[in-house]
């Protein structure tokens, strides 16, 4: 089941086009990082799926409403904002307590997210004396409130030192793992996206450029690639040229390069040492590679132009 | 749970932020300070030809200075407390949780204005039954009226700050427009009468922004000779309350434009 629908999204702000066309699903369960350079569109996405701005054209589903026009459905919904902001002359404590009040949440579960957050030392403090990084971990215990099967976070570890994005991260995974609680992550960090996300959708110019877990991107970006090193790469390559599962061949003086269509590995396997015999040629070494999150994001904004 | 607890949370909330320590205190002095003395002058130095018209000239001379710190108070928070919300991302925390749009602004401005006018209208009433009781039994009607021409104006740029600040998402900006606003509005309510000597006569137009000057008209041509008043525009009692009227019909239009606005075009 999909809990956000996103289709053929537009947005202008004058003649910039913020999101153009963009589209997007977030299944339930499921941990989606969105990754893009700045003004690619992420935020404007995100705060047009939490029916904070009107999308110009398009359709945005989130548990099957309309956010714009259906307030109801935060009860639901958790939201880290990347810069956090809340009424700054309340106390860590009292604020968190009305904000259960606003859900209907009992005020128990409070201190249950300052400790979740390692935030209780912070409790009597007023908002505005919080540092960034505690504003940020504050975000994130607000965000964890009312116990949201959604959380839309942008930027949730923006601010935060190390320890920190450890700690926030850990407890994304503790949450997915444990409460099923599905999450949308923008992040300009990737090995932090790499490592909680189940999939990525990587966004520039407003558009989504790709999207998967990090074997699909690879695929479909033609990042994914089989490096076979052999005495004879020339006339080899030649040969697994003329594979139809083969999308790219590569070849220098110590061997082969080759990326194959998705789930076709094994095929590659099976036939390269078939062909290495036709060809009485050596092979020394075969092993097969998965570019990394950041590897393929740059492929995917060059691709994008 | 109820759909008004979360209201009443917001509301709670804009409360604390708009009225924090020292800020009631300080208007509550200032209004109470303000009040009581010109109320002592008032009493001391109106000079009436009838009770009611005693009464207008009380309320008048009451609401001075008092009034303008009313202004103040309210453009602040207007500003400060919804303009300045929307800059730094209050209103878009506020926004993610599961309320109305209107419920939200209704709570911001209950806060602003509503706290700010029962302040304000409680400590002139205070002063009233203290140091002229029988005015305000007897003439409660007129001290009323008079009351609501007086705060027109001030709503009406209160309106006008409202809608600045959800346009311009500044409150800054929104709050320099409103003080020059207001005091504009005031200069050209003075200017008036002299104007309309020049024959460039706008009382009219005035009194629908400031109805106050409808109702002074109308006071000040009461016992008057008949041919003294075809010399000014006298409004009869009926003109009066279209002014007024049509002040409070303007105020609204200013407001609902501004809940409109919040509750379909805002985005955060």
């Amino acid at each position: 089941m999909s809990l956000i629908v996103v289709d053929d999204l537009f947005k202008s702000y004058g003649k910039v086009h913020a999101v153009d066309g963009l589209s997007l699903r977030v299944e339930h369960g499921n941990v989606m990082g969105l990754i893009g350079p700045n003004g690619a569109g992420k935020t404007t996405t995100i705060k047009i799926i939490l029916g904070l701005l009107r999308q110009d054209r398009g359709q945005v589903r989130v548990f099957d409403e309309d956010p714009w026009n259906n307030p109801d459905i935060r009860h639901k919904i958790g939201v880290v904002f990347e810069r956090a902001y809340f009424p700054s002359h309340h106390q860590v404590l009292d604020y968190l307590r009305r904000v259960c009040r606003i859900y209907g949440a009992s005020e128990s579960r409070a201190k249950e997210v300052l400790a979740l957050t390692k935030l209780e030392d912070a409790s009597d403090r007023t908002i505005k004396a919080l540092s960034a990084g505690m504003l940020q971990k504050f975000a994130v215990a607000h965000a964890l409130l009312h116990k949201p099967s959604l959380i839309v976070a942008d930027e949730p570890t923006a601010n935060l030192d190390p320890a920190a994005r450890s700690q926030v991260l850990d407890l994304i995974s503790e949450l997915h793992a444990n409460e099923k609680v599905t999450f949308l992550i923008s992040s300009h960090i990737l090995p932090e996206l790499s490592r909680v996300c189940e999939s990525i959708a990587i966004i520039n110019k407003g558009k989504v450029w790709a999207s998967g877990n990090l074997e699909e991107l690879s695929v479909k970006l033609g990042a994914k690639a089989t490096r076979i090193t052999t005495d004879k790469p020339g006339s080899l390559a030649d040969e697994i040229r003329k594979l139809d599962y083969v999308n790219r061949v590569e070849e220098d003086s110590r061997g082969v390069t080759v990326a194959v269509n998705m789930g076709e590995d094994e095929r590659l396997y099976d036939d390269v040492p078939k062909l290495a015999k036709k060809l009485e040629a050596k092979i020394v070494g075969i092993e097969s590679g998965t570019a990394s999150l950041e590897e393929l994001f740059k492929l995917a904004v060059k691709a994008s132009g | 749970m109820g759909k008004g607890r979360p209201f009443l949370e917001v509301f709670a909330s804009a409360l604390r932020e708009n009225y924090r320590f020292p800020i009631l205190e300080i208007f509550a002095f200032l209004y109470a300070f303000g009040t009581f003395i010109f109320a002592g002058l008032g009493v001391l130095g109106t000079v009436a030809q009838t009770s009611e018209i005693y009464a207008h000239g009380l309320v008048n001379s009451l609401t001075g200075m008092p009034l303008f710190i009313f202004v103040i108070l309210i453009l602040v928070n207007i500003a400060y407390g919804l303009g300045n919300d929307i800059e730094r991302g209050v209103v878009q925390t506020l926004l993610s949780y599961p309320l109305k749009r209107r419920s939200i602004l209704s709570a911001k401005l209950l806060s602003a204005l509503g706290i700010a006018i029962l302040l304000f209208l409680g400590m002139q009433m205070l002063a009233l039954f203290v140091l002229a009781p029988d005015i305000i039994l007897s003439y409660f009607s007129t001290v009323l009226l008079s009351y609501l021409a007086n705060l027109s104006p001030a709503l009406l740029i209160a309106g006008i700050v409202l809608l600045l600040a959800l346009v311009l998402k500044r409150g800054s900006v929104a709050l320099v427009i409103g003080i020059v606003l207001y005091f504009g509005l005031s200069i050209i309510g003075s200017l008036v009468p002299f104007l309309a000597y020049t024959g460039f006569d706008i009382t009219k137009a005035y009194a629908v922004i400031a109805p106050n000057m409808a109702l002074d008209r109308y006071y000040s041509g009461v016992g008057l000779p008949f041919d003294y008043i075809g010399r000014w525009w006298i409004p009869s009692f009926s003109e009066v309350l279209f002014y007024l009227g049509a002040a409070y019909v303007l105020v609204a239009v200013i407001f609902l434009l501004g809940y409109v606005y919040f509750e379909r075009r805002l985005g955060i």
